[in-house]
């Protein structure tokens, strides 16, 4: 099994830093970079959703992201100091204008449900969350 | 992110080259910049952003793409992308924005 993890704190600053960790540790694992670039884009949505709505964008908030691949899946788990929030209660369409902010909405969760096969949601003890998400390798992209 | 005018445009079309990663730090940039130059040139009716450098777009990008359609078309004016990576067009495919407004790729 490959692990990998990368801790940060609750900053949109970072966003890069995950994209360049996903990217620099998958790489060598997932030979197309479409799949490579669903997967880097579903993990930084994960991210960014916890980064400004369950922490407010405080730096001070840390987070922690770890990447696991066993056999032909990669895990990948996201230890958040906020509660959870329900990602399968979004909309199954993104919103083209959002009601409270007259801006598109729920692009970051339909992609995110697009992309990875599996998400389970739970709560730790404390009131923080782990979300998990699993990606099927064999197969090239979901699209 | 960096946004240039490029050489070939004229007061009614606009030919911009789009570089880097658009994401929930550099889109808000993007649409600053489209709206400053709209309002420097009053007379647009095109505008083909160039993604050859774009690569990486996150859906805080693709929101920004979507809300500049919704801005433009009112106007009269119609935005293009060209010469998009396939990483770049998978993730514009997979929101649908790509029935949306004309995008070709690499």
């Amino acid at each position: 099994m490959y692990k990998a993890s990368l801790q940060f704190g609750a900053t949109t600053d970072n966003l890069p830093i995950i994209r360049h960790f996903v990217q620099t540790h998958l790489r060598n694992h997932i030979p197309s970079s479409v799949t490579l670039n669903q997967i880097t884009v579903a993990i930084e949505e994960l991210c960014a959703n916890s980064i400004l709505h369950g922490n407010a964008e405080d730096p001070q908030k840390e987070l922690r992201l770890e990447l696991r691949l066993q056999g032909d899946k990669l895990h990948i788990y996201l230890y958040d100091p906020a509660p959870p929030y329900d990602i399968h209660s979004y909309p199954s369409e993104p919103t083209l204008l959002r009601a409270d902010t007259n801006r598109p909405g729920g692009f970051g969760i339909y992609l995110i449900r697009r992309i990875i096969d599996k998400i389970h949601i739970k709560r730790r003890r404390g009131g923080s969350s782990v979300y998990h998400m699993v990606k099927q390798l064999s197969h090239e992209s979901k699209s | 992110m960096q946004i240039e005018l490029l050489s070939g445009s004229t007061d009614t079309h606009l030919k911009l080259a789009l570089s880097g990663e658009l994401d929930a730090i550099t889109a808000p940039k993007l649409y600053e910049n489209l709206n400053r130059l709209l309002q420097q040139h009053t007379k647009v009716q095109q505008i083909t952003l160039n993604c050859r450098g774009l690569t990486y777009l996150s859906s805080a990008g693709a929101g920004i793409l979507l809300m500049s359609i919704d801005n433009f078309t009112p106007k009269g004016i119609t935005l293009e992308l060209t010469e998009v990576q396939p990483e770049v067009y998978n993730i514009l495919d997979l929101l649908g924005l790509t029935k949306l407004m004309p995008v070709n790729h690499v």
